[in-house]
Formats: structure tokens, sequence, C-alpha cells
């Protein structure tokens, strides 16, 4: 005999992140969920923000680490609340995780969520964690094939940041084929060109992360 | 990686779903997945392997259908089928489009033998 289930095999996970999403819009708390390979520039990204930031809105971060707590570490000193999620060895992070660890948070104190996911670019984008939106980083020393190699992320991303512009000399970063896999995988995605080390195109990541915080959509 | 976690997922609905549908044996699993979502199939199969073992759906087959991407198109109402990661319409070449299938994570029925009573 055969049973119809007909449902989503990631239910549990759906519903726990349609409720983190609940909450967090009844706070009016903006989250965002960073997915990049390992080493693209996610915890930088952090701490730059945090310093530019860190006084004209109330920050938070969650940190996904497989097992340590090094990038929380590189956090300390900017006096935000950081809560570490250590995956034990897993590849993402889940909406149960999250919503377990938003109780560390005052949020009441709070405008904006970073949660910096655990460094790989299939499996994060397929566990919604109820966020907001999600940002994609990508390096140029990973390579240009990365959107049409992993095009799940890259369509579904809010924004792009492309780091380590200033080493782009040194490798063979195909400029123009990443730029054109990107456009036909999301063609309107804001592309933002930076080197997170050396500061280069800084100022357009502030302004559009500032614009996130303040728009009236994302907080309803 | 991503397959396990899926796997124990899946493997949870098909033991809840046998449980109250009386199967003393699940013999197969109809489920899709979308193209976007890049389930290994080969993968997949270890994982749930590993998550049923020792229970009624040990020796079941997995009957996985991979569905392609289509997508909508809010401008003239073309609905077609993406290749080559070309998210745009093929009539009309817009871009502003929803997406109809591709994103799947489904589990459609389970078969089996019924406890005789």
């Amino acid at each position: 005999m055969e049973i119809k289930i007909m449902k989503n095999i990631l239910d549990r996970n759906q519903n726990k992140a349609n409720e983190v999403r609940t909450l967090l819009a009844s706070k009016k708390i903006v989250m965002v969920n960073i997915i990049s390979s390992p080493g693209a520039g996610k915890t930088t990204l952090l701490e730059r923000t945090c310093e530019k930031l860190g006084t004209k809105f109330k920050l938070g971060v969650i940190e996904g680490d497989i097992t340590t707590d090094r990038d929380a570490q590189r956090l300390v000193k900017y006096d935000i609340p950081i809560v570490v999620i250590n995956t034990e060895g897993g590849c993402h992070l889940d909406s149960n995780s999250i919503s377990k660890v938003l109780d560390s948070f005052d949020l009441d104190n709070l405008d904006i969520l970073f949660v910096e996911n655990v460094g790989n670019l299939i499996c994060p984008s397929q566990f919604d964690l109820g966020e907001t939106f999600k940002l994609a980083i990508v390096s140029t020393t990973e390579g240009d094939d990365k959107p049409a190699k992993y095009p799940m992320l890259f369509r579904e991303s809010r924004a792009v940041i492309l780091n380590k512009i200033d080493l782009m000399p040194y490798t063979n970063f195909n400029y123009k084929s990443f730029r054109d896999d990107l456009t036909k995988i999301n063609a309107t995605v804001p592309l933002m060109e930076v080197s997170l080390t050396r500061g280069d195109g800084l100022d357009k990541w502030y302004e559009w992360i500032t614009e996130q915080i303040i728009s009236p959509d994302n907080l309803h | 990686m991503h397959e396990i976690r899926i796997a124990e997922d899946l493997s949870a609905i098909v033991l809840d779903a046998a449980r109250n549908g009386n199967l003393s044996k699940v013999t197969k699993i109809n489920i899709s997945f979308g193209q976007l979502i890049q389930i290994v199939p080969e993968v997949f199969e270890f994982a749930f392997r590993v998550t049923v073992r020792n229970t009624v759906a040990e020796d079941s087959e997995l009957s996985i259908e991979i569905v392609k991407i289509r997508m909508y198109c809010k401008n003239c109402g073309n609905e077609f089928q993406v290749k080559d990661n070309l998210f745009a319409c093929s009539n009309c070449s817009s871009t502003d489009l929803e997406i109809r299938n591709g994103k799947e994570l489904f589990i459609k029925s389970i078969e089996g033998d019924q406890v005789w009573k």
C-alpha cells in the first residue's frame, strides 16, 4: 500500500525559521545570514562593520564555527553582544540553533544581527535560518567560477561582495567571466567590490547596509 | 554534506508515517529534489542507509526524481525551464521572475506492507 505524505522534508527547519522571522520582525531587528567559503572574508567584514557602524547602530553577532571561538575572539574588542554556535563538524547552521541562542541577546536593544554561517557555499544556502536576507561573499583568490558552480546562493542573496580585489593582479581571476555568470544568475543583485584589508570600496558597503538597517521594508 | 541532515529529517518523517500507517516494512520512498538544491544522489543514498539501519525502512528503495528549474516571468507570463544558469525569460528576456520549480526537497509518498491483524 502507498501512503501519501506530500511534505517538505525540511519542514521542521522551515517552521522554526518562520518562528524566528516573526520574532525578529516584532522586535524590528534585521538579520543577515552571511555565506561564503572559508577565508573569503566574513569575519573581516564584521570587523570593518563594527569599527564603522558599531557606535551608530546596535549590532549583534552569531558566530557559526565548527569547533573554535577564534572568529568571535577577533570581535570581542568591539564590545558588542556575540554568541558562538559550535556545530561540532556540522557544515551549516540551522534555524533551531539560531532560535536557541536568541534568548542570549537583549532583543529590545538590537538593530541588526549578523549571522556568520559556517564557511561553505552549498549547505548553508539550503537552510533557512529566519534571516531577513542572505549576503554572499566571494573573493578573487577562490576563482571566478563560484556563481556558476553554486547558483542557488547567488540567486538567493540580496547582495554579493567581491573581496580581495587588490589581489586580482596576482591571480587568474577572470573578472568578465565572473560578472557575466553572476548577471545570468541574478541580473539585478548589487555587487560590491572591496578589499576588506585595505579598505577599497567599503563606503559603498556601509551605505548599502545602513539602507538595509533603516529600510521599513525590512522591518515588518 | 547537507545530505546527512536532510537524510535524517527524511527518515524521521518516513518512520513516523510508517508507524501511523501500521507498516511492518517500507518498500519504497518517493521523493523529489530540485536541481538548485545540488543534492548528490549517491551521497544522499549512503546517508539515508545509515539513518534507517535496523528500522522498518532498512531495505526500502529510494526513488529520487530530480526536478528541473522552472521560472515564471512576471512581465509576460511565460513559464520556462532554466538552462545553463540563465535566469532570464526565454520570451521577453525580463529578469523579473518567480521560481516555480527547482527548490524541492519533497517527500511524496511511501510504499510498504501493512501489519497483518
